[in-house]
């Protein structure tokens, strides 16, 4: 009975219905829809910093994250190796390499750029090298002079593949290590810097000119997508001497964790503003209505309505209302998320921007049902709350003072 | 075609020098100089004539007073530097002017090298990284110093013909890089003359373009031989942009003593 009318009295004034009803789903379009968008550069974001060599978790030599050099190797490389093998990490990958700061040159040009001897079938799995091959060959295992060197850093350099590069490093005895390389083959990554900071070798190759025997300076296990590595770090750390530090990809890239964070605060912001906006037009709205009928409110306390049915009265009208709405604007939201989600958004044309920000120069939007529900939530609670103002202010009219009014 | 005919031209005196040679002093020849043996002696003549070379501009030790011109087309630099050096691996340099930078010193032992600078009075070794980068602001690296006798380890070197210069013999060597060796040049070329002076040294990248060009100019007698008093270092790229190193006076010793090369050393300002 009560619905039945609300839903008369909605439809009595149906133009002011139709403009409230348009800024409800607008507004509940845009906070699903942004959040989509937030949610999904955050996600791209991450996935390929994940593949760019830093993967789920990561197992070093204690103090080799804050000073990557050469004396920080993990010299016996078989008991982290046995560590992973009794954790429980079901579809987990996991690759060794080695990792230094080096200065690569030929007859031209020099630059510094971090050496890494990976092997390469391991590595394959575990980030985007595998892959990421354009020109020439990939590396074979144990490829004592093949180098992978990045599409922008061959560019710089103006050499081509077959060329040599001179890499130049400390060696384990603090002796310096210099070895000719050829260019077995140019790389592509997401991002150019990517491109112009790391060069590949094989494994042995780094291992037998830096003077390290079998020592790794790093191990790096990719989890399968979302899962958490916490526990897993967690487990690892339980399983290996004080001399390891295991980190998580959050630990290990603080600017990224820091920025989702920073995504989330925004978007909690971006839904408290959306609402304010919204919420605003629902009191207007209900207010006017409120006080246009106030002879039938009147009318309805002297036959016998008690306050709280009118309060009652009005917040189910609203209730009705704001669902309508609700329901337009998620609509509207999978509509355009599913449009969009084909192509993504193309940021191409501020490339270099993008690309300092370490964003992903194609945007596709991530609709998650927690981030769709969380929208609904708050436009739903909220706005029954500040449809209460309106709403007790219709059930404290009198019958004398409603009829008063002409 | 022609340089063929030069090399065989070349071959030829050489058999007939050596040959004479060996009457006089009772070693045999080998009859046929084939294709390969002259190989095998292009290469040994270019060894050898690179090694002679080489300890001639060196001197068993030395002690020298250089200026050093670094020009730019729009700025000039000038240093006096006093320079030590000792064998093939030691050596310590020095800058006594302009003010500014007096003190400021390098000094090298094999393959280390370090810098001294008193305004931080600081001895710091240089690591790898540094090592591409300019020596003192100039057109030579940190690499050319370091490894200055790579030419001779790194390297096979033939002889590939003769011109002449101020009436003297000058044999042109083609260097290449031995397989694998941790040089950066695709190859260089040499002007050594007769009387063991470099005359020239170029540095070509992997497609045999020129890089950059070391020339000697002024060459006399100085402390008992002959000797550039001027080289100049330059990108063929970069006409207007060069080092030129011009010296003073330079003395050829038989031996120095090792404490001048110890940090120090690098350290006590001297007169």
């Amino acid at each position: 009975m009560t619905l039945r009318m609300a839903w008369r009295n909605l439809w009595r004034n149906s133009r002011r219905t139709m403009v409230i009803l348009t800024a409800v789903a607008v507004g509940v379009f845009s906070m699903i829809f942004i959040g989509a968008l937030m949610a999904g550069v955050g996600e791209q974001m991450i996935r390929t910093s994940i593949a760019t060599l830093v993967g789920s978790l990561q197992i070093h030599q204690h103090g080799y994250r804050d000073d990557p050099v050469v004396e920080n190797t993990m010299e016996d490389p078989s008991e982290p190796q046995a560590a992973l093998a009794s954790v429980r990490m079901p579809d987990a990958r996991w690759s060794r390499r080695v990792r230094v700061s080096a200065v690569a040159g030929n007859a031209r040009h020099s630059a510094g750029v971090s050496l890494v001897g990976i092997e390469p079938e391991r590595e394959a799995a575990v980030s985007f090298i595998g892959g990421a091959v354009t020109e020439g060959r990939g590396l074979s295992p144990g490829d004592p002079y093949g180098i992978l060197v990045g599409r922008a850093l061959v560019g710089t350099f103006e050499t081509r593949v077959g060329r040599k590069l001179v890499l130049m490093s400390q060696a384990a005895d603090g002796e310096m290590a210099s070895r000719a390389f050829t260019i077995a083959g140019v790389f592509r990554a997401e991002l150019e810097a990517t491109e112009k900071q790391f060069v590949f070798v094989s494994l042995a190759a780094a291992q037998e000119m830096l003077g390290l025997g079998e020592g790794v300076s790093e191990i790096a296990v990719l989890l399968p997508d979302g899962a958490d590595p916490d526990p897993v770090a967690r487990a690892l750390a339980a399983a290996l001497p004080e001399r390891y530090e295991i980190l998580t990809w959050r630990e290990l890239l603080p600017m990224l964790t820091a920025y989702i964070e920073m995504n989330d605060t925004f978007t909690a912001i971006w839904y408290l503003v959306v609402f304010i906006a919204m919420g605003f037009g629902i009191i207007n709205t209900l207010l006017m209505a409120v006080f246009e009928r106030m002879r039938e409110f009147g009318l309805m306390r002297a036959l016998g309505m008690t306050p709280g049915g009118i309060v009652r009265e009005v917040l189910v009208e609203s209730g009705l209302l704001l669902a309508i709405g609700m329901a337009a604007g998620n609509a509207l939201a999978v509509a355009a998320v599913a449009a969009i989600g084909e192509n993504g958004i193309d940021l191409s044309a501020f490339a270099a921007g993008v690309e300092y920000a370490g964003m992903p120069r194609v945007i596709y939007p991530a609709l998650s049902f927690a981030g769709a529900l969380e929208a609904n939530l708050t436009v739903w609670v909220l706005g029954l709350i500040v449809s209460l103002y309106p709403a007790l202010k219709a059930a404290r009219i009198t019958p004398v003072s409603a009829m008063a009014r002409v | 075609m022609v340089m063929m005919k030069r090399k065989q031209g070349l071959q030829a005196g050489l058999v007939l020098l050596l040959t004479v040679i060996g009457l006089l002093t009772g070693i045999g020849i080998p009859a046929g100089m084939g294709a390969g043996v002259a190989g095998a002696s292009m290469l040994e003549d270019g060894a050898r004539i690179v090694r002679e070379s080489f300890n001639h501009m060196r001197g068993k030790s030395s002690v020298s007073t250089v200026e050093m011109i670094i020009h730019r087309p729009d700025w000039e630099r000038r240093m006096t530097l006093r320079g030590w050096t000792k064998g093939e691996k030691e050596s310590i340099f020095r800058i006594t002017a302009p003010p500014r930078d007096r003190g400021n010193g390098t000094l090298k032992k094999g393959s280390e090298m370090w810098t001294y600078s008193p305004k931080i009075n600081r001895v710091i070794k240089l690591p790898p990284s540094m090592m591409s980068q300019s020596w003192m602001g100039s057109d030579f690296s940190n690499n050319d110093l370091a490894k200055s006798d790579s030419l001779l380890h790194d390297y096979d070197h033939y002889l590939e013909g003769t011109e002449t210069h101020e009436g003297r013999t000058v044999y042109v060597i083609r260097s290449e890089p031995r397989p694998r060796a941790p040089v950066i040049w695709g190859m260089q070329r040499l002007k050594i003359r007769e009387d063991q002076v470099l005359l020239e040294q170029v540095f070509y990248d992997e497609d045999g373009r020129p890089v950059k060009r070391l020339a000697s100019e002024g060459i006399q007698m100085m402390s008992g031989r002959m000797f550039p008093r001027r080289m100049t270092m330059q990108k063929v790229d970069e006409p207007g942009s060069y080092t030129a190193i011009v010296y003073k006076e330079i003395a050829f010793l038989d031996t120095l003593p090792d404490r001048l090369f110890t940090i120090t050393s690098l350290r006590t300002v001297r007169r």
